[in-house]
């Protein structure tokens, strides 16, 4: 074999290594393994559907259907997005729900994390299950994304 | 592509490269092969963890051993430092890697490390100081976690050597490497790094040398610090005893590319290789 060909081969090899295998989405989601960083992916997984954990659905209480919402807050399908993003809080004085881009200030993630500065209490309010790492994680990234109506 | 194919496809590639090594290499006495002879300025395949750009003889084996001990050197007072022997109680990550010499410039080896990571390499000599003003080696690997299993990280690049005479070389390794972001690309901007590794081995003795590299990330994923490791190496007749200081854990190239813990955190850790000629 010429000098050429080795080299070729040992070309391909590398080219071959180029073809990387990424982890999957699904193992991050846990519970709701098709849950994307899309807001109908979050509508369908998260606010409509009570997960395999027990983690409880969120219209249960931000519906008005038949009901006061919770919060003042309706994430029902077709109305979260203009629910949420660039939306003052009700509940908290100078608090965004969700900041497009800015998932650390928006105060959707700080009420599914518990954080100290939230007021009332953490979500879903059942005392848990709640929302697991990996799922608030996918939630922060359609944030980081922009918080598109996608 | 699944995990089945793509490690078909890489075992295909690694026979085809083993096979004209067999069928289209003319015999060559051992006694001919340059690459027998002891390179004082480039005695080892490795610094602390990036690669030289020494020739591996057609034909032949090295091993090498790897540890990192995890307690960090700063821990504690001097007296904790003393009890707990510089670290070396402690418990390690530890690698095992084996090369081999497919033909004239070329090496294929595998490293394992003890959390699991399995890497396979390659490196094909392109150029050498005896035609080129410097060395350059072309870079091939890949990472795989959980035994080669999980999640995969193909590195691709260059080492570029400049030998000091006989007093050492310097080095600088351009290396891009894929996948080095933990987290599933739905979720990251930056999934590669782009590393431009420098490092040095310097002859202070007739057999002992001084080794530094750092390995700065200059594009796309680039947590924590940047690798730094510098250390003490001896050698003794095919056996060559690196006693180092790094602020990480890493000697596969996706644990380069992911960098050190902090620039607050060393730990100790040495290097055995074993030449098989």
């Amino acid at each position: 074999m010429t000098q050429a060909g080795k080299q070729l081969i040992v070309a391909a090899a590398l080219a071959l290594g180029g073809a990387a295998c990424d982890e999957n989405l699904s193992d991050v989601a846990g519970p709701t393994p098709n849950l994307e960083p899309t807001l109908s992916s979050i509508q369908t997984e998260i606010f409509n559907t009570t997960d395999s954990s027990g983690r409880q659905s969120c219209i249960q209480c931000h519906s008005d259907n038949g009901r006061v919402p919770a919060g003042n807050l309706v994430l029902l399908e077709g109305r979260s997005y203009a629910m949420l993003v660039g939306v003052a809080s009700s509940q908290k004085a100078g608090a965004t729900r969700v900041v497009a881009g800015d998932p650390e200030n928006s105060y959707l993630i700080h009420k599914l994390e518990g954080r100290a500065d939230i007021i009332g209490q953490r979500m879903p309010r059942t005392g848990g299950p709640f929302l697991t790492d990996g799922q608030i994680r996918i939630i922060k990234r359609w944030i980081e994304e922009g918080a598109k109506n996608d | 592509m699944t995990d089945l194919v793509r490690r078909t496809l890489f075992a295909l590639v690694l026979t085809a490269l083993s096979v004209p090594s067999a069928w289209a290499q003319t015999p060559t006495p051992e006694e001919e092969d340059p690459d027998l002879e002891v390179n004082v300025s480039q005695p080892d395949f490795n610094l602390a963890a990036l690669p030289t750009n020494l020739r591996l003889p057609k034909g032949k084996f090295a091993f090498r051993v790897t540890h990192r001990f995890s307690r960090p050197l700063g821990e504690g007072d001097f007296s904790d430092l003393l009890a707990d022997f510089f670290g070396f109680d402690s418990g390690a990550q530890i690698g095992l890697e084996l090369r081999y010499g497919l033909f004239r410039g070329a090496q294929v080896g595998i490293n394992r490390t003890s959390d699991r990571t399995i890497q396979f390499f390659s490196q094909y000599d392109l150029a050498n100081q005896q035609s080129f003003p410097v060395g350059i080696g072309i870079w091939g690997s890949i990472d795989g976690t959980n035994n080669f299993s999980d999640s995969y990280s193909p590195a691709l690049g260059a080492v570029v050597s400049r030998e000091l005479g006989r007093y050492g070389a310097v080095y600088a390794h351009p290396i891009w490497v894929d996948n080095t972001n933990p987290e599933p690309s739905e979720l990251v901007d930056d999934n590669d790094s782009f590393l431009i590794g420098v490092g040095t081995r310097i002859r202070i003795r007739p057999t002992v040398y001084v080794t530094a590299e750092v390995a700065p990330r200059v594009a796309g994923y680039a947590p924590g610090d940047a690798l730094l490791s510098f250390g003490v190496e001896k050698r003794v007749g095919g056996h060559a005893f690196a006693l180092n200081f790094s602020n990480g854990f890493g000697t596969t190239m996706a644990q380069i590319a992911r960098g050190g813990t902090a620039n607050d955190d060393w730990y100790i850790g040495f290097n055995i290789s074993r030449k098989f000629y």
